[in-house]
């Protein structure tokens, strides 16, 4: 076995390409920091940053309870209890994720406003309150509603290993039902409830949209503020640096209240009994899910199909469909890539077995938990950097060049793609190979087949479920991004995500809906699908 | 299925590598205008300009501090030949940034005030915007309000809304005054007047009137140009939003209510110079300017040009009569006080 790891291989240059390439736009942030203090930092230094940490904090602290709250409860109910429609009602609570935040934002914020329908009716009921909608629990609340979807389904994938023997053992012992939930449920979901709120929160750091809308000053706010209001780049680079060290600390915290305990869960299982609710139990069990899936996603979505209405809004433009044709085409492409370099990845990463090797591999797949703003900044930098070294190559092919043939072009978005997303894509590879183990990939080596054949005529038919799985999360993700889209984007050049919140920055929320609903098809259709491909028993992600 | 595979996977490398963008349009005789309005009107006298010059006008749009940022990188690798942004403020950002070429030319200095225009003719005021307070009837009086500067006194303690410190307009209604008044008598203001606010600042224009309507405050400091555009708005309730609230012109017994502009200027690299001038002379003549008055709730720079009938039914007023080129003088320092005063 040693052999096959032991020699270089396409799978090992092109992880090692990609950890170069990885690395080299976040060195360039390193570098920076060491340059001295100029005015307009000590200006952000003493007027701005505390605030900064502070919202920050508060809004990661409330977005993680609330998500966490929503996501587990949910979970919990539709694993637990017996209950009509359930089957159509969990597969509906992963909906929201198809709802991008910064949408749900434009849409609140509008219906919430003194001429919203939201603060019409209540006036017309003679509630003569407002809600004020743009503001850090505005967007807390936006985070845990769109978000919730990543704890609710990993807690849910979770507490399908449930065992029926521990709840039955539990009994007989007259552990009461909140000391059962509190002892054994609850322990055996926590690493994914942590894992899934780790997600939600590494999310909410990346947003640009909602806190840019409601003007909640964060990091990424600040990161853009910096950069563009206040014309300085390096202290741009220099918050970004804190909130790559705000990210380790929730990803060290996240360590330590997973715990190191690990439970083994007897295997052969007796299958859950689910519980049937009394009547009230039911009607708050429909109360509670049904509000999420309005709040989550259907008043949104409902309340832009009015507004197709109220203004005089042709669908399909010209122009809505090049974006709708610009949006497809760069997703898939950087879909496609991110697929292979993690398909290489994960291949180098399962036969290795020294602690570099395994590190390379962290490093590589880092980009997920960087927010957006800071892969801008770096990906911007590096680029123009390349240009001005590619320089001569390409006077070579056109005397009149101009420098900046890279960073002008669709490039260098698809490599900030690349740079961000290659974590989910890798993830979701290698827990399927971890699935069928080495022993098939071992085989066909030993029957002297190269690495590629290997790779087509053996890996690739057996993890073909977590493929598709990875493509489609990737696809996703890539649909609905805005901050990398929005700064690195070529002139001129629109997806349904920027033209979106284009249109609700110019304060044009009725024309934003249009491409805001396609934008959700595109994203609702995937979802389907990913949640309906039979996949033995696992049927969600 | 395979062949659909790789047909999409040709394409997307062929688009990806070509970097152009789908919709672009090309011809022979065409000037690029980097700008950050995005209006239909400004489309319909571009159109208007090609016809009558066979000169194309190829748009590119994003926010302003989006295109100064790219012009600065692009450098002299830019396709830009003009760049047209709101703000006064910015348009000297993008001067100090070494993105403009100075330009002569008589038409413009006759169709524009000189105080509308960069001093060293690098950039020109096109469209005119006042930004004034917006109250409600019931509850202000006019005999109550006077000037910008009253607004800090006591009486109007919860009574005010206005947009965050970040906004670009708020930044030079400040640098005028600083012109105006002194650094330090507007530190004292704006520490008095951010302690008046009814609420955090927060929402864009629009919002601070509908934060008065809705009676979270009895002042919005606005822009007239959105009073305009809601008073015309598909939406029924913002139309009476802005019927039912009233319009005032302040400072106009003293220096005059503070106008803020949106113009353009050549850019230090366009190598299509002539075309990109007549365009701008295009925008500040007569047909333009009544263009860009009558669909678009702007003030016309161009004297000759006079204002739609709904911004003549708010009534005339005076104006500032500083040179704009003193907001960009001053708006780094009225950021600093804003952030000091803690207006948010």
């Amino acid at each position: 076995m040693k052999k096959w790891s032991a020699k270089f291989s396409i799978f090992t240059a092109l992880t090692l390409i990609t950890t170069v390439l990885v690395l080299l736009p976040f060195s360039n942030l390193f570098f920076n920091l060491f340059n001295k203090a100029n005015d307009v930092w000590i200006h952000i230094r003493t007027f701005l940053l505390f605030d900064y940490i502070k919202n920050t904090v508060l809004l990661l602290v409330l977005t993680g309870i609330f998500s966490g709250l929503i996501g587990f409860f949910s979970a919990y109910v539709v694993t637990f209890y017996e209950f009509k429609y359930k089957k159509l009602l969990s597969w509906l609570l992963i909906l929201p994720l198809a709802l991008p935040s910064y949408i749900a934002a434009f849409i609140y914020a509008d219906m919430f406003s003194y001429t919203g329908s939201f603060a019409r009716l209540l006036r017309a009921v003679g509630i003569h309150h407002n809600f004020d909608m743009m503001s850090l629990l505005g967007a807390a609340v936006i985070f845990s509603f769109t978000l919730y979807p990543y704890v609710y389904m990993l807690v849910k994938a979770g507490l399908k290993k449930h065992n029926q023997t521990l709840t039955d053992s539990a009994k007989l012992l007259k552990a009461s039902p909140f000391k059962r939930f509190r002892t054994l449920t609850l322990p055996l979901s926590r690493p994914a409830l942590i894992g899934g709120i780790l997600l939600v929160l590494l999310e909410t750091l990346n947003d640009y949209g909602v806190v840019r809308y409601f003007g909640v000053r964060v990091f990424s706010y600040a990161i853009f503020d910096a950069w563009f209001r206040l014309g300085d780049l390096s202290s741009a680079i220099r918050l970004s640096a804190i909130v790559v060290i705000f990210v380790f600390i929730i990803v060290i915290i996240e360590k330590a209240f997973r715990g190191k305990k690990s439970y083994n869960i007897l295997k052969g299982h007796k299958p859950l009994r689910l519980k049937h609710p009394t009547k009230t139990g039911r009607i708050i069990i429909y109360f509670f899910l049904i509000s999420i899936l309005l709040i989550g996603f259907f008043i949104p979505t409902i309340e832009m199909i009015f507004n197709l209405f109220t203004i005089n809004f042709t669908l399909f433009s010209v122009d809505l469909i090049y974006t709708i044709l610009n949006t497809l085409i760069i997703s898939i492409t950087a879909t496609l890539i991110i697929i292979v370099i993690a398909l290489a990845i994960a291949n180098f990463g399962r036969f290795a077995k020294s602690k570099l090797a395994k590190g390379i591999v962290k490093l590589t797949t880092l980009g997920y938990s960087i927010p957006g703003a800071v892969i801008a900044v770096s990906v911007l930098l590096f680029f123009t950097k390349v240009d001005g070294f590619l320089y001569p190559l390409y006077e070579l092919f056109d005397k009149d060049t101009k420098t900046l043939v890279l960073t002008t072009s669709l490039v260098m978005l698809t490599f900030a793609y690349v740079l961000r997303f290659l974590t989910i894509g890798f993830n979701t590879i290698d827990a399927s190979y971890e699935k069928i183990g080495t022993t098939y990939t071992e085989a066909s080596y030993t029957l002297q087949k190269s690495k590629l054949k290997t790779l087509f005529l053996v890996d690739i038919p057996l993890i073909k479920s977590g493929l598709i799985a990875a493509f489609i999360i990737v696809f996703i993700d890539i649909v609905k991004e805005l901050p990398l889209t929005l700064i690195l984007r070529p002139s001129n050049y629109n997806t349904l995500a920027t033209t979106v919140f284009i249109y609700a920055r110019d304060e044009m929320i009725q024309e934003a809906s249009a491409p805001a609903l396609i934008l959700i098809i595109i994203t609702v259709i995937p979802i389907y699908i990913l949640t309906h491909q039979k996949r033995g028993k696992n049927h969600v992600r | 299925m395979k062949k659909i595979f790789s047909f999409v996977l040709l394409v997307s490398i062929v688009t990806l590598l070509s970097g152009c963008a789908l919709g672009s349009s090309s011809s022979d005789h065409v000037i690029t205008i980097y700008s950050d309005r995005h209006y239909d009107t400004d489309q319909a006298i571009y159109d208007t300009f090609e016809a009558e010059t066979g000169i194309a006008v190829n748009v590119v749009k994003a926010s302003a501090d989006e295109l100064i940022n790219r012009l600065q990188t692009e450098g002299e690798d830019t396709e830009a030949d003009l760049l047209m942004i709101a703000d006064a403020g910015r348009l000297h950002k993008a001067k100090e940034a070494g993105l403009f070429q100075a330009v002569s030319s008589d038409t413009l200095v006759t169709n524009i005030p000189d105080n509308y225009r960069d001093s060293d003719n690098l950039w020109f005021g096109l469209t005119k915007r006042a930004r004034v307070l917006v109250y409600h009837p019931d509850r202000v009086s006019v005999s109550e309000l006077s000037t910008y500067e009253d607004l800090a006194d006591p009486k109007w303690e919860g009574r005010i809304v206005v947009r965050s410190s970040a906004n670009i307009y708020n930044q030079s209604l400040v640098a005028s005054l600083i012109e105006l008044n002194g650094e330090e008598p507007v530190e004292t203001w704006i520490s008095h007047l951010t302690s008046n606010f009814a609420r955090d600042p927060e929402g864009n224009d629009r919002d601070q009137a509908k934060a008065v309507m809705a009676g979270e405050a009895d002042i919005a400091i606005m822009n007239t140009y959105y009073m305009g555009k809601m008073a015309n708005s598909a939406d029924s309730y913002e139309v009476d939003v802005a019927n039912d609230l009233a319009i005032f012109f302040p400072n106009q017994d003293t220096t005059g209510t503070h106008i803020n502009v949106s113009g353009a200027g050549v850019t230090a690299y366009s190598d299509n110079v002539e075309d990109a001038i007549a365009l701008i002379e295009y925008l500040s003549g007569e047909a333009a300017q009544f263009e860009f008055a009558n669909a678009n709730y702007e003030y016309p720079v161009n004297p000759a040009v006079e204002p739609s009938e709904l911004l003549q039914s708010w009534g005339s007023f005076t104006e500032q009569q500083i040179s704009l080129t003193q907001l960009g003088l001053h708006s780094n320092a009225a950021a600093i006080i804003m952030d000091e005063q803690g207006w948010k």
